[in-house]
């Protein structure tokens, strides 16, 4: 580290204003050449609106910008990547329908002496960024249909590509699987080697204590800890993020009966289940460990109804079931909350109530004319009890926060008679706090008698919460443990031990 | 929750209005009572089928099929009538099944033959005309019987009858959309269909629904279309169903579904044959008319679109929508 020189790019006192929100109010940061930093605090921190700023896409109210101690303004995204800054955003930009190699020069093309565009540099260059990094990745490959790890390490090869001299990540690993990660931070480490500066955006302080050197943390739109004003480390982190004592981490209540509600028995798909055998108990959460790829989302999708068995069966309360598509399955009283909130979850037209009541339209209706006024009453009601923003009741879901978003989202499956709920990474990109909230609504629905399957790849979250968890390996269910048995890194080793390349587990 | 007088028919409320005051401030006959039940008449056929329209648009499809198939419906009816002696009162709902029928297919393999709704009602707008066409050599069928000709210029109490149809219509589908699950369902199916998927939303009968609503209203316009000229044409219709989309979109629907409210379908509809009524009583052109519905289109959608940027201009008049059009358009987190 080169702590005693000038920094690569300073920032003072940057101010940016929302209507009704002082989103940024005079925030520092400095950023060194070959230094991780984290930028870290709750949703709603500002987090956001100062990486806008710092790559072009929007100008601060006030504040001074200072690259290598010379004042600078940032006037766009072209003027950035001209300043050397390059940012991987949460949402890729990457082009799925083009190639890997013209994905990592989109932009600046090189051209022959003709003007015609030379794929046969475009090729040739990529491959040698790409051989930089140590990835293997055919820079002919269609970049939709590589796993979401790779297209990931795309969007960075373009950054190398580009020569940045200092790279953005904003919630690089939201989507990546263990090793992918690892591969991720061995490439930031290469990259801090190098003498670039990284900007390291990320809600999963676990791996924030792995990589970075230093770290910012925001609160409400301030500088609360400025770098070095904290030690790396998660409590500190977490306390100063959230302002105060967060107390337990993970509510874990303990809720499981004797009682079977799902049994499977060696199930099979065409989508990569091999052999998937449980059985799931009242008021149990059941988490399903493994990689990236694994197989976790396709078990997930056989007993939603999704793909269609070719061995196997499924019992509810006893009773074997075929469900042929996911209305059976939600008929039969399964729930699955995907994922991808944002594009499977929400419904962006409707505020809360008619996000909440989509599941129960049936139950809410009678002669097909839906009760209003019991909607609206369950809709109060939930807002109320799982601490949803009051906005919620008025506004469209899209300018709620991601937590509140995925509260609604699991807000649905409490209202739903469902007895089963398939959650798949619930607190992904969400942020301390309103993992805490959806902890406590896990608790709430084991309570209510619901029995609920957890897919994450937060391996601690997975046993902090699960009751039992069964490990998942080639789309096989391995064993099936106490989670109070299992460590960490007994976890981590017996769904890694045989992973081979990931493909993507997105639910399609 | 959603209202049916909610905000978003302010907005195409009062771009009508706006739109009445100036061409009855530059024309003198516009408030004339023959002229002022007139436009009823002129508005009716295109806002009924415009019902439709806007549901398919609800559920982000697109329904371009229902100029051709009026011409069709006319002449299926007209043939009923002249040349097959089927009697009125038996043709009339016959045409109104033929239509929804008609929607049925459409709808069918739209959501189930997974093609797009633009390229399946793009070939029904080609070959409904076609067929149109096959009937009585293609030529127009006239008097087709006395009777038909008061469901359109009939008065109950001094009121021409499309205005009821208009009261009933509107009222059943602002009904429909609002109170009830199909309604929601269509929102829903608009919104995120993945989303409806992993709800327990049939998707695909919803789609389907809404192209037998769609199908049935345009039935209902052929209907109207057929009483008004006494006579079936494989020529009539032409451009409605542009009409019927325009009326939508000056209304305020989305055309990525999931969000407007049907009653301002009408008013969107009332603005553009306003507009027309105006041009028509200062002897304007058709040419010009054209170029004027045109930029009548552009403008709708561009105050829709620009509701943030102009909201900054006059942050009074627009001051409470500015926060959420701002917000939409960047997610703070």
């Amino acid at each position: 580290m080169m702590a005693a020189t000038t920094p690569l790019w300073e920032f003072v006192d940057i101010s940016k204003a929302y209507p009704g929100v002082l989103a940024n109010d005079g925030v520092c940061i400095k950023l060194m050449a070959g230094s991780i930093h984290g930028l870290l605090g709750e949703n709603g921190c500002g987090k956001s609106t100062m990486i806008k700023t710092l790559s072009g896409v929007q100008q601060p109210d006030s504040g001074t910008i200072l690259h290598k101690g010379k004042t600078v303004t940032i006037s766009d995204p072209q003027a950035a990547r001209e300043l050397g800054i390059a940012t991987v955003f949460q949402e890729f930009s990457i082009v799925p329908t083009l190639s890997v190699g013209e994905n990592i020069f989109l932009g600046n093309m090189p051209r022959t002496r003709f003007g015609v565009i030379d794929w046969k540099k475009i090729h040739a260059d990529a491959a040698a960024v790409l051989a930089g990094m140590n990835i293997e990745i055919p820079t002919e490959a269609i970049t939709g249909s590589l796993s979401v790890g790779e297209q990931q390490l795309v969007e960075i090869a373009k950054a190398i590509a580009m020569k940045a001299r200092m790279i953005i990540l904003d919630e690089p690993t939201a989507a990546l699987g263990e090793d992918e990660i690892e591969r991720l931070h061995q490439l930031l480490r290469d990259m801090r080697a190098d003498g670039t500066a990284i900007l390291y955006v990320s809600h999963r302080l676990d791996e924030v204590e792995r990589i970075v050197d230093e770290v910012t943390i925001l609160r409400n739109g301030r500088v609360v800890r400025a770098s070095g004003e904290t030690d790396i480390n998660v409590a500190q982190i977490v306390s100063a993020m959230v302002g105060e004592d967060v107390g337990e981490h993970y509510p874990k209540e303990h809720n499981a009966s004797e009682e079977v509600v799902l049994e499977a028995r060696g199930i099979a798909t065409k989508s990569g289940v091999a052999d998937a055998s449980f059985d799931l108990r009242k008021g149990e959460v059941l988490g399903l460990g493994g990689v990236l790829g694994s197989g976790r989302t396709e078990i997930a999708r056989a007993i939603f109804g999704t793909d269609e068995f070719i061995r196997g069966e499924l019992l509810l309360n006893g009773r074997r079931v075929r469900f042929r598509s996911e209305i059976d399955a939600i008929r039969a009283g399964i729930a699955l909350v995907p994922e991808n909130r944002k594009y499977d979850g929400l419904f962006f037209n409707f505020s809360a109530s008619g996000n909440i009541t989509a599941a129960s339209l049936g139950a809410l209706s009678r002669f097909g004319v839906l009760n209003l006024k019991v909607e609206a009453q369950a809709t109060r009601d939930l807002i109320r009890d799982l601490e949803i923003s009051p906005q919620a009741e008025e506004k469209t879901v899209n300018l709620l926060s991601g937590g509140n978003q995925q509260k609604i989202v699991i807000a649905r499956w409490l209202f739903s008679q469902s007895q089963v709920l398939i959650l798949d990474e619930p607190t992904q990109g969400i942020d301390i706090g309103a993992k805490i909230a959806v902890y406590r609504l896990i608790n709430q629905l084991t309570r209510a008698g619901k029995s609920i399957i957890l897919i994450s790849s937060d391996h601690d979250e997975l046993l902090a919460m699960s009751d039992r968890i069964a490990v998942v390996q080639h789309g096989a269910i391995r064993r099936i443990v106490s989670a109070r048995e299992l460590s960490h890194d007994a976890l981590v080793r017996a769904s890694a031990e045989t992973a081979d390349t990931p493909k993507e587990e997105a639910f399609a | 929750m959603k209202r049916v007088f909610d905000t978003q028919l302010i907005g195409p409320f009062a771009a009508m209005i706006i739109v009445a005051v100036i061409v009855a401030l530059t024309t003198d006959r516009f408030l004339n009572p023959g002229n002022l039940s007139n436009l009823f008449l002129q508005v009716s056929i295109v806002a009924l089928i415009a019902i439709g329209s806007t549901v398919v648009i609800f559920a982000a499809g697109i329904d371009l099929s229902a100029g051709s198939m009026v011409a069709l419906l006319t002449m299926i009816l007209a043939q009923m009538l002249k040349f097959v002696g089927i009697p009125l009162v038996l043709a009339l709902p016959l045409i109104l099944v033929t239509g929804g029928v008609f929607g049925l297919f459409l709808g069918l393999i739209t959501a189930y033959g997974r093609i797009p709704s633009f390229i399946t009602t793009l070939a029904a707008l080609i070959a409904f005309r076609g067929l149109a066409l096959t009937f009585n050599n293609g030529s127009p069928i006239f008097s087709l019987d006395p009777a038909l000709e008061p469901i359109f210029y009939g008065k109950l109490a001094g009121i021409p009858l499309p205005f009821f149809y208009l009261l009933f219509f509107y009222g059943l589908a602002a009904f429909t959309m609002n109170f009830t699950r199909l309604g929601r369902e269509i929102y829903a199916v608009g919104g995120n269909p993945a989303a409806a998927v992993l709800t327990g939303i049939n998707v695909k009968k919803v789609q389907t629904i809404t192209f037998v609503i769609a199908g049935f209203m345009t039935a209902v316009g052929a209907v109207l279309m057929s009483a008004r000229l006494n006579s079936g044409s494989p020529n009539y219709g032409q451009t409605l169903e542009l009409q019927a989309i325009a009326a939508a979109v000056v209304g305020g629907a989305s055309l990525a579904g999931g969000r407007g409210n049907i009653l301002a379908t009408f008013m969107g509809a009332m603005t553009i044959v306003i507009v027309q009524n105006g041009l028509n009583l200062n002897a304007a052109p058709s040419s010009v008319q054209s170029i004027v519905l045109g930029l009548i289109i552009l403008l709708a959608v561009g105050i829709d679109m620009w509701r943030a940027e102009i909201s900054a201009l006059m942050p009074r008049a627009f001051g409470r929508r500015e926060t959420s059009a701002k917000a939409s358009s960047r997610e703070v987190t």
